[in-house]
């Protein structure tokens, strides 16, 4: 909590990436959230090629500390012919509450009709997909104006917001474009005035914190809009006023 | 710890790692010392050490020339960069005799294949080692092998590491571990909890805090430098204490 406002991570990794040293230890996930204040961090397992796997480490990860943490399900088009069953099962069973995608793995660009089903699950239920977006084909932020123009009921977040410069800006645009866009903010490019171009051009009511934890320490990704020159009322949605009320929660 | 929406650091700070100047590929968002100057307040930041896009992007000779204007007595501090061979030597050579060489900078000339071993880089690195000059590396241009053989070779040479990236995790322990002159720069320490850890493996007296703007955001690592579980003396020698024993020529622990 800060200053009274719930603050929740919108970007967080259950499993292991050892190149990387990132492993979903609890203790030290807990540590960081609470030398800053977060409340909640939303995780999801993309480490698995079948879904299943990670969804179930994610269930798992999220009822040990169902306070502190809300799980995504993921899935992907190359097991495409389970993809919607697991995604009922991810919901329906494990109690998952939004869901995340990660087009690198695939070979489709992710607004390509393979990937629709998932789309159409999340437009039936009201459901936001975040998805890693950023400078390779199958990521570019700009095709999600595509699935948000078809799929209305459903919110798209750009994950990392593009990233750099090109990808961030057509981030932006396809959330001016479209209200079921929303831009988040983890990204270790941390570049001078992106969360300020992220609130000022978007609108704050449109920009979710993220940090990516447990591969990344959520705390200098907080710090990036703790000390952006943005205003606290922005501060507070961003922080956890948008993703409450995307998440329902 | 209350959190708040505005952040002040409780440490004095002095910025271990500021580039100043235009990048032709990104005009930089302070157009001046002034500018520069009204960040680092808005951040509270006392001090910083800073050295010019245009010795990263073109030439450390130029760049280092284009740095004078930038200068300031009191909080702004040279970073001149270096680069193996003659002219830039005898640049760095003619400044140090003016008793303005505290720090220097490797410019990348492994970009050019020019790899950073002994037979290429010898020479310059035994007159740092001798005038007792620190060399800041950049992490991003280097290689682990040769920074480990290389600097091995000179052991007296007070080194520090810039921008370990997340890319760099597998990398600093063993670094670290190998070259005990060796400070780590934390402008790109982003693992979760490695700040706590590698201080408590290797003594907050091996790191040194630096923002890496403008390539990153100013505040952001002070923030989570102020926010764990290192006492406020770790933190003081982090935020400024150990930089200013390094830039006294007193950075050896063998």
């Amino acid at each position: 909590m800060i200053e009274e406002q719930r603050v929740i991570d919108f970007h967080g990794h259950t499993g292991r990436l050892d190149l990387y040293n990132g492993v979903d230890d609890p203790a030290l996930i807990l540590r960081a959230m609470d030398r800053v204040g977060i409340d909640v961090s939303c995780v999801f397992n993309i480490f698995h090629p079948d879904g299943t796997t990670g969804n179930d480490i994610t269930a798992r990860f999220v009822k040990d500390h169902p306070d502190r943490f809300v799980g995504f399900a993921y899935v992907s088009p190359m097991m495409a012919k389970g993809m919607v069953a697991e995604l009922t099962r991810a919901v329906d069973e494990l109690g998952l509450v939004a869901i995340k995608l990660y087009p690198p793995y695939t070979q489709w660009d992710l607004n390509e009709p393979i990937w629709h089903p998932i789309y159409e699950f999340a437009d039936d239920r009201g459901l936001a997909i975040i998805f890693h977006t950023g400078t390779d084909a199958h990521s570019h932020p700009g095709l999600l104006a595509d699935c948000a123009a078809k799929f209305p009921n459903a919110n798209f977040v750009s994950g990392h917001a593009g990233n750099v410069a090109e990808p961030r800006a057509a981030a932006i645009r396809a959330a001016q474009d479209y209200p079921n866009i929303y831009l988040e903010t983890c990204s270790t490019f941390r570049t001078p005035g992106v969360i300020e171009q992220l609130v000022n051009e978007a609108g704050a009511d449109r920009v979710l914190f993220g940090s990516d934890i447990a591969l990344m320490d959520s705390r200098p990704q907080l710090g990036k809009i703790i000390t952006a020159d943005i205003s606290d009322e922005a501060k507070r949605l961003v922080c956890g006023g948008n993703a409450a009320r995307l998440l329902g929660i | 710890m209350s959190i708040q929406f505005t952040f002040r650091p409780r440490v004095p700070v002095f910025d271990a790692n500021v580039r100043v100047g235009d990048l032709h590929y990104q005009p930089s968002p302070c157009r001046n010392r002034e500018q520069l100057l009204a960040e680092m307040d808005r951040h509270g930041v006392e001090k910083a050490l800073i050295y010019h896009a245009q010795t990263e992007e073109v030439s450390p000779i130029d760049g280092n020339g284009f740095l004078e204007e930038w200068l300031d007595d009191g909080r702004l501090f040279p970073q001149w960069s270096v680069t193996p061979t003659p002219d830039s030597m005898v640049q760095i050579e003619a400044l140090h005799e003016q008793g303005r060489v505290h720090n220097v900078r490797l410019h990348n000339a492994r970009a050019v294949g020019l790899p950073f071993r002994p037979w290429a880089c010898g020479p310059m690195l035994s007159w740092l080692s001798e005038n007792r000059i620190p060399l800041w590396i950049p992490l991003p241009d280097a290689d682990a092998d040769e920074l480990a053989t290389t600097l091995s070779a000179f052991p007296d040479l007070v080194t520090v590491l810039v921008g370990a990236h997340y890319t760099h995790a597998l990398w600093v322990r063993p670094l670290m571990t190998t070259l005990p002159n060796a400070y780590l720069e934390l402008s790109r320490i982003e693992p979760l909890g490695e700040v706590e850890a590698l201080c408590a493996e290797y003594g907050a007296e091996r790191f040194v805090y630096g923002s890496w703007y403008d390539r990153l955001a100013m505040g952001t690592m002070l923030f989570y430098l102020h926010h764990t579980d290192l006492s406020e003396a770790e933190l003081e020698l982090i935020c400024a204490g150990n930089l200013l024993r390094i830039l006294q020529g007193e950075g050896r622990h063998d």
